[in-house]
């Protein structure tokens, strides 16, 4: 076990635990916060995704010891008093299904909107063909990009 | 029970919310003065109304369109509507449980009773308070309203007289449809909020105090068990507490044997379980393989001894006489279920009791299952049901919820069961394989004369040791002619109606590899060997597709319900979506070479769909353009979980079609994962044009419908393309 500091949605958080724990179990099980999910443990879903430094990052393939000293923003942290234009986007489109991959399809969304607060259709299935959905809302989950990213242009 | 029963256990609801374990939104804010005429209304004091949803959510939205039901009759305003999700409540709900598309034309009625009765009882207290008749008041979405005199009450106001009022043994009259606010609307998801902020909703996302986690170690071959288990260096890793052993039930979709390690964290869990060491007993399942499988079923196919499950005419003779003919063979590939939430499950076995908090679709048939694993009454089983982060048929089996009762009993401690994807892939219960041989052809009248279809697959109830036919789970419908005259049978699945020379013949033999219902189970293969045989049917005979149905389909209003049909087949109703989709995709406008298009249309559940599909071949490439769906629900509660349910269904039948087929070789599931098992990604995934029938029929699930008729519409747009025969998915 060692000790590791990380900032997690702008709060600076200590946890002690094996280094090669991964970022998302040391959210879920350590610090609680169980909005970022557990899919595969391999990378390919998605469901897990979570930024780091700004970036989106699988959490499930990242190691404390890696995250230590560096900024984590979860799906709890992507709104801060109001919703971040992409949840309310994902509310009025109403896309979720069964939702467990939303955390993450969001929080990929939200690292394209940062980086091209504009996307063409052809960067929003670029970006988020990297994040599985199950039950396939695929068709409204590009509704909401583009409808969130019609708002942030205000 | 029944709905008599039901009702006569008014005003016991507060019981079955009160729950307390920490996922948010589900405590019950019942007071003494709350208004609870049944287990589904609760109106309390300061206006809020609270209607429980007492069937699992698994992302079909019946959290959202059933309290709909309520709130319809109800006259409630949805905006103050708080949904909570119900616990396993025998006395209050009788059976609970999501499958078969079953939940809204099982629900439907009795939720709008359950409404009507509430609001009846407010007009009541509001007329008695008003010293008026009950007949001359009226309510708006959370009021009652006396027209003449000008009162107006809202609900939370007649709450605590509501309350006092006898609850009526018999509902009053429902709501003429024409007068419907809320059904009928676009309705968003009661939960979309709370996942789109990441609040815990899901069953891996429970915690309950002093829960240990586990991770469970299966035989990697089918049927098999553990032997010797050095446990030694799992119990060095940190944070590991105990390994046991599970011993399986005998029927395996109620519980397979394993080993368990039981840790303070789930990634302590599956750490120790990687450092398991283990001698399996394999079992006889160690030689099976999907080419062994295939094998035998061409050589059963072969060499007959298949059931005949009907038959009408001659259709040897029948078939000598064809001018068109195709004779085709199809071969179906197991498939994976891959909910995206692994299957977990929490439960802490205690003082003679067992309480569980899981992702269940069936939280009734998994209480028995349970019961029987950890030796208790079914009656010593709570069950708190989660959101489920997909269903599609796997979590109808309550293995995992087994498995978590099992170790927190031999643990003594509440426990959380989490599989790994590995888990998921490797010990999933995989939709049956099978083979089709399917002969039929056209007179010389260009009429269907003739339909032999040979069907030989794993068998879903074989499997679990079912003492019905084999051949039940795997042909749904009609499985002995109704009557006499064969132009009075239909079969939803397998479809010689009026074909006057038809046969089915169905075989199936013993294997390890596990099986289970899959998303339209039966349909969703049966469809596309039914499909693709008529498509080409209608193309070398150069006939209307339309037509073709109605001639053998017949235009008469019903054919009669069978016993996996809750609502009288119409033929017409079918006809009509396939007429809806063709119309909407212009069916007969041009493409650009290379491209295609396909159609085809199924019934199932009691619902209709069809789908036009367009695809363009370039070389080695295939690219799905463009999906137009047509259906018939009946009434349509809520038009955007249905939109929703015909893009998630149609898409997920294109993945299945596409990519999915896990195999078997040496005893043990090759994929592990999304790398070998793959599922359609944005990319692939094209807009799903959705195109509903404006119908007053008696409302049906939607859930299934527009998967079956995707992957043939699918080949049948490559066969106009390419004049290629696809009769092998992927």
């Amino acid at each position: 076990m060692s000790s590791f500091t990380l900032s997690v949605n702008g709060s600076a958080r200590t946890v002690d635990v094996a280094p090669d724990t991964p970022l998302l179990w040391v959210l879920r099980d350590t610090l609680n916060m169980r909005g970022t999910k557990f899919g595969c443990g391999r990378g390919f879903c998605g469901a897990c995704t979570v930024h780091l430094d700004g970036v989106a990052t699988r959490s499930c393939l990242t190691p404390i010891a890696s995250a230590a000293g560096r900024a984590v923003t979860t799906i709890e942290g992507l709104g801060t008093s109001t919703l971040h234009p992409l949840q309310q986007a994902w509310i009025d489109e109403d896309v979720p299904q069964c939702g467990y991959c939303q955390a993450g399809q969001l929080m990929t969304a939200a690292a394209l909107l940062a980086k091209t607060p504009h996307p063409s259709d052809g960067e929003i299935v670029a970006a988020m063909s990297g994040n599985l959905c199950r039950c396939a809302t695929y068709v409204r989950i590009r509704r909401a990009v583009r409808r969130a990213s019609q708002a942030v242009a205000g | 029970m029944n709905r008599r029963q039901f009702f006569a256990v008014s005003g016991s609801a507060a019981g079955g919310l009160i729950v307390a374990w920490s996922l948010p939104g589900c405590a019950s804010t019942a007071t003494r003065r709350s208004f609870k005429p049944n287990g589904f209304v609760q109106i309390d004091p300061d206006g809020q109304v609270t209607i429980t949803a007492k069937n699992p959510d698994m992302g079909q939205g019946v959290k959202t369109s059933l309290p709909m039901y309520v709130a319809e009759e109800l006259d409630a305003d949805w905006a103050n509507v708080r949904v909570v999700q119900a616990d396993l409540n025998r006395d209050l709900y009788g059976g609970q449980g999501s499958g078969g598309s079953d939940n809204t034309p099982s629900e439907w009625q009795r939720l709008h009773e359950a409404g009507a009765i509430a609001r009846a009882l407010l007009v009541t207290a509001a007329a008695q308070r008003w010293g008026v008749a009950a007949a001359e008041c009226e309510t708006e979405p959370g009021f009652v309203t006396h027209r003449a005199s000008g009162k107006r009450a809202d609900y939370g106001s007649l709450a605590a007289d509501a309350a006092r009022l006898p609850v009526p043994k018999t509902p009053p009259p429902l709501k003429d449809p024409a007068q419907y606010r809320l059904i009928g609307t676009k309705v968003g998801g009661v939960d979309v909020p709370a996942i789109v902020r990441g609040t815990p909703l899901y069953g891996i996302d429970v915690r309950v105090p002093g829960m240990l986690h586990a991770a469970v170690e299966r035989c990697p071959v089918h049927g098999g068990q553990p032997g010797r288990v050095d446990a030694a260096r799992a119990l060095a890793v940190p944070g590991v507490k105990q390994v046991v052993t599970l011993t399986g039930l005998e029927n395996p979709t109620h519980l397979r044997p394993g080993v368990a390690v039981v840790a303070d964290s789930s990634w302590a869990a599956e750490q120790g379980r990687k450092a398991l060491s283990i001698t399996w007993d394999e079992g006889a399942g160690a030689g099976e393989s999907s080419a062994r499988l295939l094998q035998q079923f061409r050589e059963l196919e072969a060499t007959g001894n298949l059931k005949t499950i009907r038959t009408a005419g001659d259709v040897d003779r029948a078939w000598r006489a064809t001018t068109t003919r195709v004779d085709l063979t199809f071969e179906q590939p197991l498939l994976a279920h891959a909910t995206l939430e692994p299957q977990n499950c929490t439960a802490h076995v205690h003082d003679g009791r067992c309480e569980i908090w899981g992702p269940l679709q069936m939280p009734t048939s998994g209480s028995t299952v349970i019961a029987a694993a950890v030796g208790l009454p079914v009656e010593a089983v709570t069950i708190h049901i989660t959101r489920l982060g997909g269903g599609f048929g796997r979590r109808l089996l309550s293995d995992y919820a087994a498995e978590a009762a099992v170790v927190s009993k031999l643990v003594g401690a509440p426990v959380q069961v989490l599989w790994s994807r590995e888990d998921d892939m490797h010990h999933d219960y995989y939709r049956p394989a099978g083979f089709h041989h399917v002969r039929a052809g056209l007179d010389s009248h260009g009429r269907l004369s003739v339909w032999h279809h040979r069907l030989i697959t794993l068998s879903r109830n074989r499997y679990r040791k079912a003492t019905n036919g084999p051949e039940m789970t795997e042909i749904y419908g009609l499985l002995v002619p109704q009557s006499t005259d064969p132009k009075d049978t239909y079969d939803p699945d397998l479809v010689p109606t009026r074909i006057p020379n038809c046969r089915l013949d169905y075989g199936d033999f013993a294997t390890t590899v596990p099986t289970g219902a899959w998303r339209a189970p039966a349909h969703n293969f049966n469809a596309f060997v039914i499909e693709s045989v008529l498509d080409e049917l209608a193309r070398r005979g150069r006939i209307d597709p339309v037509a073709l149905r109605a001639d053998y389909l017949g235009d008469r209003a019903v054919i009669p319900v069978t016993m996996d049909t809750p609502v009288p087949y119409d033929p017409r109703r079918e006809q009509d979506v396939l007429r809806l989709a063709l119309d909407q995709a212009e069916w007969q406008r041009p493409l650009p070479p290379h491209w295609g298009r396909g159609w085809a249309a199924h019934y199932t559940f009691g619902s209709y769909a069809a789908i036009v599909a367009e695809v363009s071949v370039e070389g080695n490439r295939l690219a799905v353009e463009r999906l137009v769906a047509a259906l018939d629900v009946g009434l349509p509660v809520n038009p955007l979980t249905l939109e929703a349910q015909t893009q998630g269904g149609a898409l997920d039948g294109l993945s299945a079609a596409l990519f999915g087929e896990i195999t078997i070789d040496q005893g043990r599931t090759v994929q592990s994962s999304f790398d070998g098992y793959r599922l359609l990604r944005n990319a692939e995934a094209p807009d799903v044009e959705v195109h509903i029938t404006p119908s007053r029929e008696k409302p049906m699930g939607y859930g299934e419908i527009a998967l079956p008729p995707v992957a043939p519409a699918v080949a049948n747009a490559i066969f106009q393309a390419t004049g290629r025969r696809i009769t092998r998915l992927p």
